[in-house]
């Protein structure tokens, strides 16, 4: 299912529950050997769960994992010598410098030459503060420790579960920029994130999940074209005759009128690419469009597959409390 | 042995391993200086004789260590319990786990990093302690010419082995709970819990609860000597003899770092 094919990780019908909660419910993921991945999913999705069980953490109910082609179970420890990870908060003694964590660090599973230690360390940008306990690190300082961390043993596959949480502008490039010329040297990166714009920027393959599920995966250009939309406005008036010429472009059902505020505005669900021919169309029934916009950026594709709404309440009735507003389910 | 050199790189840097050693060579000196000011201004005769007598060498050597065990004991149980419940809470056996670090390797080698150090702190707050008598000694104008007494010198190899044998379990004990717990607190408080209910417990049922961990530990290290435990006139039972009292501490070792293994092995590791 893997290395064979090119793949650096896959995993077939993995399921996980906690008492009654369903955390995954036959999780398929395929990661290309050589990509950033990027592994989105609204909170509670199931992410965490599935970082803990490719490194090993936590034991799947059902379903398989591979890596590099081989199946990994709880007795295979040893392939995670080629996994670097960091999995939610980054963990170190306060105790020690950021110097001697790794040093610590190192001592555990693969074999790390010393020399790397020092390596990582200025990859980071952290070796002039190398000498200073853990404990007075910001938060950022201790997310770049624990990116050098699961650098440490030259790993082919990287889990990383939101890198870039309290990085600086900086630190993101910076950790952009890494990870990228990883997947150039033939690493695989699989970045979990909630800063959608950033992983956008990052990865070549995403794959978003919902309630467990993937839900949907593929080349990042191809997912935003083939869920991509434009969105053409017109005199409200003309909006069935409009609608039934786009459908005649797009393909029956493709076309919605939307309802809000504003009134003549159609969605059409086609490749962006595809913007100027639907112009071009409505042009030619003596339409004219007074606005057209197009594209879907990874953030509409994600609110739009795990059917999750955007983070904005209701209006206050009149003279009611202000409402806070709630967040997706 | 990386991980085992790495441990033992790591806890002398630990503040734990520090507050414990100080607290243990702290609390005897204090015991030290009362007994010293005891012996100055006793108005009883019999007080200050007492008083001289416990500065006194070579039985000053044992009263040393029984009270460096004493305390030791609890102490190690809470060391034993803050070293493990910290890899839980700092999240430190997550990354070690997800570097594809064996669980049972990594309990294993850190108990054993802790047990180490807990000798040495054995052997350190012992030191401490006879430079502590012998400076009361000197103050009090008690001689110092037991100190070289070559029969007491002899057998200390042998008591602080048994005591280190104590001492070790009582760690593990620590370790076990904490470990279970997957806590620093709960383990320390469950441990501290532990020591105090079985002291109790031991007035009204001695011959249960000398097969206790903390009451066999005990044995191991009075060589068996704690004598029993006598209520109306009648005895309760004896507290365990030297060669029992080091199998049941060996028993009790084990099974603690057993139930460590077992537990990390088996445990599913999140936050």
């Amino acid at each position: 299912m893997t290395d064979a094919l090119g793949m650096a990780l896959a995993t077939q019908g993995l399921a996980k529950r906690y008492g009654s909660r369903v955390a995954l419910d036959g999780l398929d993921l395929r990661v290309p050997s050589g990509v950033v991945y990027g592994f989105l999913g609204p909170n509670g999705a199931g992410k965490t769960t599935t970082m803990r069980i490719l490194t090993g953490l936590v034991r799947a109910d059902a379903g398989r994992v591979e890596l590099f082609g081989r199946p990994f179970g709880r007795r295979d420890r040893k392939q995670l010598f080629g996994v670097g990870a960091l999995i939610e908060a980054p963990s170190f003694y306060p105790f020690l410098s950021g110097r001697e964590n790794l040093r610590a660090l190192a001592a555990t599973g693969a074999p790390t030459p010393a020399s790397r230690i020092d390596e990582l360390l200025a990859l980071v940008n952290l070796r002039d503060r190398a000498g200073d306990t853990v404990s007075g690190y910001s938060l950022g300082m201790k997310q770049r420790l624990g990116i050098a961390g699961a650098l440490l043993s030259d790993p082919r596959l990287l889990l990383l579960d939101e890198p870039a949480n309290g990085l600086d502008p900086a630190g993101i490039a910076g950790m952009r920029d890494t990870l990228r010329a990883l997947a150039a040297a033939g690493k695989t990166v699989f970045v979990s994130s909630h800063i959608l714009s950033e992983v956008q920027q990052l990865a070549d393959v995403v794959g978003i999940i919902a309630r467990g599920r993937l839900i949907r995966e593929g080349r990042i250009e191809q997912l935003l074209r083939e869920e991509g939309s434009v969105r053409v406005r017109v005199a409200p008036p003309e909006v069935p005759s409009a609608g039934a010429t786009l459908e005649a472009v797009a393909g029956p059902g493709t076309v919605r009128a939307e309802t809000g505020p504003e009134d003549g505005w159609l969605e059409v669900r086609i490749d962006p690419e595809r913007g100027a021919e639907l112009n071009r169309a409505l042009a030619g029934a003596g339409v004219f469009a007074s606005r057209i916009e197009v594209g879907t950026n990874l953030e509409e594709l994600f609110l739009e597959l795990t059917g999750t709404g955007r983070d904005v309440g209701a209006p206050p009735a009149q003279g009611a409390s202000p409402v806070v507003p709630g967040w997706p389910s | 042995m990386r991980l085992l050199r790495a441990n033992l790189r790591k806890l002398p840097r630990r503040p734990a391993t520090w507050v414990t050693f100080l607290l243990l060579i702290g609390l005897n000196a204090l015991i030290t200086f009362f007994v010293i000011l005891g012996s100055k201004i006793a108005t009883d005769p019999q007080g200050a004789l007492a008083a001289r007598q416990f500065l006194t060498f070579p039985t000053a050597y044992e009263l040393v260590l029984s009270m460096v065990i004493g305390l030791g004991g609890l102490l190690a149980v809470t060391y034993g319990a803050a070293i493990a419940g910290s890899e839980w809470t700092w999240g430190t056996l997550k990354a070690a786990v997800a570097r594809g670090e064996g669980r049972t390797r990594y309990t294993l080698l850190t108990y054993v990093a802790v047990a180490g150090f807990t000798f040495l702190g054995l052997l350190g707050a012992f030191l401490v302690g006879v430079v502590v008598s012998a400076v009361g000694a000197l103050i009090v104008g008690v001689p110092l010419d037991g100190m070289a007494d070559t029969d007491a010198l002899l057998g200390l190899p042998e008591r602080l082995g048994r005591a280190g044998l104590a001492m070790a379990m009582n760690a593990a004990l620590g370790y076990a709970i904490a470990t279970v717990a997957r806590s620093q607190l709960a383990g320390i408080g469950v441990g501290i819990g532990l020591f105090f209910a079985e002291s109790i417990a031991g007035f009204f049922v001695p011959h249960i609860i000398k097969w206790f961990p903390f009451s066999a530990s005990g044995a191991v290290v009075t060589g068996g000597a704690g004598g029993s435990t006598v209520v109306n006139g009648q005895e309760l039972g004896a507290s365990l003899d030297a060669t029992t009292a080091i199998l049941v501490t060996i028993a009790w070792l084990v099974v603690s770092l057993a139930v460590a293994s077992l537990w990390t092995e088996r445990a599913e590791i999140g936050g």
